[in-house]
């Protein structure tokens, strides 16, 4: 484990995400499953930190939650201090537009649509102009080696490079969180540690990760880890 | 947003195409049927313009006896001298008796059934016909029944005869007559034509087929449109007295063009609405076209809609996308139903030889209700993906 010790300035002030007593029953017709049972969390800027647990553990509930696409049944969420419970949907959606950056398993890029597309739509949701995106939808691609992929469609790119084009769509609106979930769970080896690779280095330019995976060796290389099991924190 | 509507339906064409096909179809035959209606009515007003607009025709009868009134010969209340002293009355310009019959027309080895008109020469000024061929009889004719016919168009080209049959003989119910003249055709104003008769001097008619000294109808022509009126209660006066009938107790009755004119323009206007109204069903089943399609899309892109969401996409932008998407196809569906429609009117007008009635209202009403179409049908297969739960949305699969 790298043990890289924090800049003292980012332990005072407020912790970017919050977490206290949160809850999350599902209600499937008359079954109410509780996926989270009282969850205590907290990430502070500039932090990388590993959610790691089984299957069905809880991970993507949380996840869900800490990315404001889902609310807590019961319990608070602050992020960056504001208390999530006091936004309505579309309050929610900008969080999501301006502070956090999602990274799927599966990629979710939109089928039938260019690369530059793809990394240019958040932008569309902060309503900035056609131009004006495309051009800052550019920089990110480039960066992470998709320079010459831009006109590409999800379907025409492998595996390991449609996750670089979802981590570019996640930095175009420069988050102050980046929510990657199992980013590495469909990739080959070398592919894996590629996307490992760069998430590390956004982490070293100041932003904060929060890498959610079911495999030890994967979170072991975050800074901190946090072992979710049934729907609890065990350490 | 309309650039991303656009690129989303160019790919899956085939269905676009096939959805906008029903709106075309909804959209060019409210066009077309409304365009047809207001052709029609403008065609048969300007051929019932065409029958005189100082025409006053006098019938017998009372018209508020109406529907119980008795067979035509009972109440033949109108005689030759009425029209004589119809004539001499001050803004009167011409007076035509007529008793008509039906006869049984031979002309060499064409025959026809047709109505057999007894007048007397002011007939074409009256009834505003103008000679295509020949002459028309004269008032030695009347004066001397003699056996001389004019011929409408229809009755002359059913009979096979043309300029170069004037002087000719046919016969009418075996009686021999001598063609004289063939009118100019006026075309058709309702089920009778008046393209369709042989006309002959009243006295002949008299003699040959029509006893007695009753008259069917007396045309009238007016000398003054404005003094329509006047004319009438001229003739009213005149009649009663010669009739010794109270006002209360007509026993005849006097239409105006005019008065057709505007009985015809009202039932040609609600004619329009009414095609107008069937075809506008099939621009709702267009629209509900339109509604499944969407339905159907909504479904099958509920990842994508997860996705954006997920990346910032508020339920309003949602909304927006698939409402512009509607929006294009119903528009786009609109304009080529409008150039459709409009073609299939003005064919049918040329064809019908009507005047093309292009008419701006009609337009923008029919872009009006594509795009209400589109907004009615589109709203709520859009609302339903503005509403998907994003955590649902994404895990969809
Ligand atoms: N939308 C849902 N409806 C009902 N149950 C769910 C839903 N999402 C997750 N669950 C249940 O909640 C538990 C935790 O799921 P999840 O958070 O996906 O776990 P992980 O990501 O760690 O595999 C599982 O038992 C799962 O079946
Ligand atoms: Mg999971």
């Amino acid at each position: 484990m790298t043990a890289v010790p924090l800049a003292p300035e980012l332990l005072v002030g407020t912790p970017l995400i919050e977490l206290r007593g949160v809850t999350r029953v599902y209600s499937t017709g008359r079954l109410e499953v509780p996926a989270l049972r009282g969850v205590d969390v907290d990430v502070w800027p500039g932090e990388f930190v590993a959610i790691i647990g089984h299957s069905g553990s809880g991970k993507t509930t949380l996840m869900n939650i800490i990315g404001c696409l889902d609310r807590p049944t019961d319990g608070t969420y602050r992020i960056a201090g504001e208390d999530v419970s006091s936004f309505d949907d579309d309050g929610l959606a900008r969080i999501r537009s301006r502070t956090i950056g999602f990274v799927f398993q599966n990629y979710n890029l939109l089928p039938r649509t260019s690369a530059l597309e793809n990394v240019a739509t958040p932008l569309l949701y902060q309503g900035v102009g056609r131009r004006e995106r495309l051009e800052r939808a550019k920089a990110p691609l480039e960066r992470l080696g998709l320079g010459d992929r831009l006109t590409h469609e999800p379907s025409e790119l492998s595996g390991g490079q449609q996750q670089r084009v979802a981590i570019a769509r996640a930095l175009v609106t420069e988050p102050a969180l980046i929510l990657a979930d199992e980013p590495t769970g469909n990739l080959d080896t070398a592919s894996g540690e590629e996307v490992m690779a760069i998430l590390h280095e956004l982490n070293d330019e100041g932003r904060t990760i929060v890498l959610i995976t079911h495999e030890a060796e994967v979170a072991a290389k975050a800074q901190r880890q946090i072992h979710v099991r049934d729907g609890m924190i065990v350490s | 947003m309309f650039r991303l509507a656009l690129s989303r339906l160019g790919t899956s064409r085939l269905r676009t195409a096939l959805t906008m096909l029903g709106v075309i179809i909804g959209v060019a035959s409210v066009v077309a049927l409304v365009g047809v209606g207001q052709g029609a009515t403008g065609g048969i007003t300007a051929r019932l313009q065409g029958l005189g607009t100082n025409l006053l025709t006098i019938s017998p009868g009372a018209a508020r006896t109406g529907f119980t009134r008795g067979a035509a010969g009972s109440s033949n209340t109108l005689t030759q001298e009425d029209a004589t002293a119809l004539a001499a009355l001050s803004g009167i310009a011409a007076v035509e008796p007529e008793v008509s019959s039906s006869g049984f027309v031979v002309a060499g080895s064409q025959n026809t059934t047709t109505t057999v008109l007894g007048t007397t020469p002011a007939y074409p000024e009256v009834r505003a016909f103008t000679i295509a061929d020949g002459t028309f009889f004269n008032q030695a004719s009347v004066d001397h029944s003699l056996r001389v016919v004019v011929l409408g168009a229809t009755t002359a080209t059913d009979l096979g005869l043309t300029s170069s049959a004037i002087g000719q003989t046919i016969t009418i119910g075996g009686v021999p007559f001598q063609l004289v003249g063939i009118l100019q055709a006026k075309g058709s104003t309702g089920p009778v034509s008046q393209d369709d008769q042989a006309i002959i001097p009243i006295t002949t008619a008299r003699a040959y087929f029509s006893g007695g000294d009753k008259v069917r109808t007396i045309g009238v022509s007016v000398a003054d449109a404005n003094q329509i009126e006047l004319a009438k209660a001229t003739i009213t006066t005149t009649l009663q007295a010669r009739h010794g009938v109270t006002a209360s107790a007509l026993d005849f009755s006097i239409a105006d063009q005019a008065q057709l004119l505007s009985t015809f323009s009202s039932v040609g206007a609600t004619l329009a609405l009414l095609l107008g109204g069937i075809a506008s069903i099939s621009l709702l089943v267009g629209g509900i076209g339109i509604m499944n399609i969407m339905l159907v899309s909504v479904r099958e892109r509920t990842r994508e809609i997860g996705i954006r969401k997920a990346i910032g996409a508020r339920g309003r932008d949602i909304l927006a996308q698939f409402l512009i998407e509607a929006l294009t196809i119903s528009l786009i569906g609109g304009i080529i139903g409008i150039a459709v429609g409009l073609t299939i009117s003005v064919l049918i007008s040329t064809v019908a030889g009507w005047a093309i009635v292009f008419s701006p209202v009609t337009i923008l009403l029919a872009v009006f209700f594509s795009l209400a179409v589109g907004v009615i049908f589109g709203v709520l297969p859009a609302r339903q993906a503005a509403r998907l739960d994003p955590i649902v949305a994404l895990r969809y699969e």
